[in-house]
This record gives C-alpha cells, structure tokens and sequence, in this order.
C-alpha cells in the first residue's frame, strides 16, 4: 500500500487506537445512526450538539457486539453519563 | 623506505642472475609504475617462445612500490570505504525515516502511541474557541465498484471532543466483494494531531451481492493542536479515504504498519 517512494510528502498511515470496528452487517444499530445523521442535519452539523446521539450509537454497537466495551468516561463522553 | 628499495633492487639483480630474464612487452608496460620489476621464470620452465606462459609467471619481487601506488590503494580504500558506508546507509534509512515521519509528523503522518488517555476527562473543557471543521472524503479504486460515500459532508467539531462520523458502502454487483482501505490528512501537519479512535481502515472487510452498509470513524482532535504554531491559521481539515479491492490479504498482514501498535 505504502512504498518509500522519494515523494517530498510522503503520507504514513497508522492503526486506529482501538482496531477496526466489525461491520454493521444486519444494520443492528442503523435507527440511532439515523437519529444522529437526523440531529447534524438539523443543528448545521455541529458536533456539540448531537454527542448525546452518538453515545447512543456507541452504546449500541458495544451491546450488539460489534464494538469492545469501553468505559464511556475514556470515550470522551464523560458528561453525558446519567448520575448512578 | 630507500634502504628497503634498494635492498628489493639487489634482490632483483640477484634473481636475474639465476634466472633468465625477459623483456616481455608487459614489463616495459610495469616498469613506467615500478622502481625495477622483472618477470621472472625459473630456468628450466622457459620453453623457447610462448606467449601463454608469461601469463602463468610469477612477479616473485615487488621491487619498490612508488608513492604513486601508495595513493592508488588507499584511493581504493577510501572509495570502498564509502561504497559500504553508503550501502549502509540505505538500509538504514527505512527505520530511520520512518521514526523521523513519526516525530515530526512529515508528510501527514499519524504518530503512533497517542493513548487515548489524551482524550479529555471532562469534555466542557473543550475550546470552544477553537473550532475545526473536518471534512469527508471518500474514493475509490477505479477496480473497486462499491459505492462509497461519506454520510456528511463536514462536521463542526471543537478540539479534544470526539467525534463520530459516518460512510456508506454498497456493493451493487452480483458478488461479494472484499475491500481494504487507507485514508489520508490534509494539511499534513495536522495529520499528527487526529487520532483516531476506531474505524474501518486497515482491515478487509467483505460486502455481500446488493449489501449497504454503515461505516464509522470515532475520532478526535488533539487538545495540543492549538499549541502549534503551525497550524495557527487552519481551521478546517480534510479527512479522506479510499477504498482498494483486497484480493490477497495474506501479504498484508506482514506490513510493518500492522505489526506495530495493533489494536
């Protein structure tokens, strides 16, 4: 894929942190990617706004198996985590 | 030096004495680098003429070398020198270069070993002030017939919140088909700053005959970016990917971008 070619910018790809996520064959999680596309359509695609949509998604693809569980805190979303 | 030359020219008159000497063309050619040399066949091996046997002789003294040929070997020296350390060199140079990419981030690259712990604890922390608006970009090889796009065009994102964005790919054909894909940042510079957290790159993945499926990048943008000074004036970064069809994944898996910080 990559060749040490003498290009002056050479780009060099690296892993995601946490490796691939799994494909969404049966589409499991496809209604809260919905719910999120729906929300950065409407606030003029701000992430701010809609973090809360994609926790859930995130939260669904752990509960479905197609995502390692994480703690939420460690995913940035520390305050989006209802007080127990 | 002169006692040994001239030690080495009486050793030479001496053997001239025991053996026939011959003027062969050679040694006229030798004599213009040579103090005194002679070719010299013992007695008893010289047949009357024969071209083929100087070849066989011995040139049994070195009668003197001159300066000449001193500075001829160490030229040769040095220049053998140089070769190897050049060769040396070039080995070197993939290690080497691929450890400088990743410390000054040279031609977008990624750097390694971001933790994720560098994600920010409390996210209203985030500078609000320093917003980014990363834009999607998708491609594919023209072998690949998937379509593949990005879900949004760009996402408003502050720096240090993460992030999740959306692809899609369909495989309009009769068959499966496997795809690989890489990605690219632009500027380059800010390459070393987006740290993804998790996404689809790197690995196969199969597309069933009429299948669409969603593709996520969780990302975020290095809190450290505002700290540099190079990227002072950006404000909007490219993220690009491109899907490749994968056909003989084994050979992938001895790439040494897989076998350094997997997962």
């Amino acid at each position: 894929m990559n060749v040490m070619t003498s290009g002056s910018k050479q780009f060099k790809v690296t892993p995601p942190e946490k490796g691939s996520f799994p494909l969404d064959h049966e589409g499991e999680c496809k209604l809260f990617m919905i719910k999120y596309m729906r929300c950065l359509m409407e606030n003029d695609n701000q992430n701010s706004e809609c973090r809360k949509f994609s926790k859930d998604y995130l939260e669904c693809r752990m509960e479905k198996q197609l995502m390692s569980k994480e703690d939420l805190k460690k995913l940035g979303f520390a305050d989006l985590i209802p007080e127990v | 030096m002169n006692r040994l030359s001239s030690f080495l020219q009486k050793q030479c008159r001496l053997f001239a004495h025991q053996a026939k000497i011959l003027q062969h063309p050679i040694s006229n050619h030798l004599k213009s680098q040579w103090v005194k040399a002679y070719i010299i066949l013992p007695k008893s091996s010289f047949p009357s003429a024969s071209i083929q046997k100087f070849n066989n002789c011995h040139i049994i003294q070195r009668c003197a070398h001159t300066q000449q040929e001193k500075q001829k070997r160490s030229t040769v020296y040095y220049v053998i020198a140089v070769l190897v350390f050049v060769t040396g060199l070039s080995y070197a140079a993939v290690p080497l270069y691929r450890l400088y990419c990743q410390a000054t981030s040279y031609g977008g690259t990624i750097s390694t070993g971001h933790d994720v712990s560098k994600i920010l604890e409390n996210p209203k922390e985030a500078k609000k002030d320093r917003l980014i608006t990363v834009k999607f970009n998708a491609d594919t090889a023209s072998s690949l017939t998937w379509n593949f796009r990005p879900q949004q065009t760009e996402l408003v994102v502050p720096v240090g919140e993460t992030a999740l964005a959306f692809y899609t790919a369909k495989n309009p054909t009769e068959h499966p088909i496997d795809g690989i894909s890489t990605y690219n940042v632009i500027p380059f510079e800010a390459g070393l700053y987006f740290n993804k957290i998790q996404c689809f790159c790197f690995e196969e993945q199969r597309l069933n005959p009429h299948e669409q499926v969603d593709l996520p990048v969780f990302f975020y943008i290095d809190p450290e970016f505002v700290d540099d000074p190079k990227l002072e004036n950006v404000d909007s970064i490219v993220l690009s990917y491109t899907f490749f069809e994968a056909k003989d994944t084994e050979k992938f898996q001895n790439l040494p971008i897989f076998q350094h910080n997997r997962g």
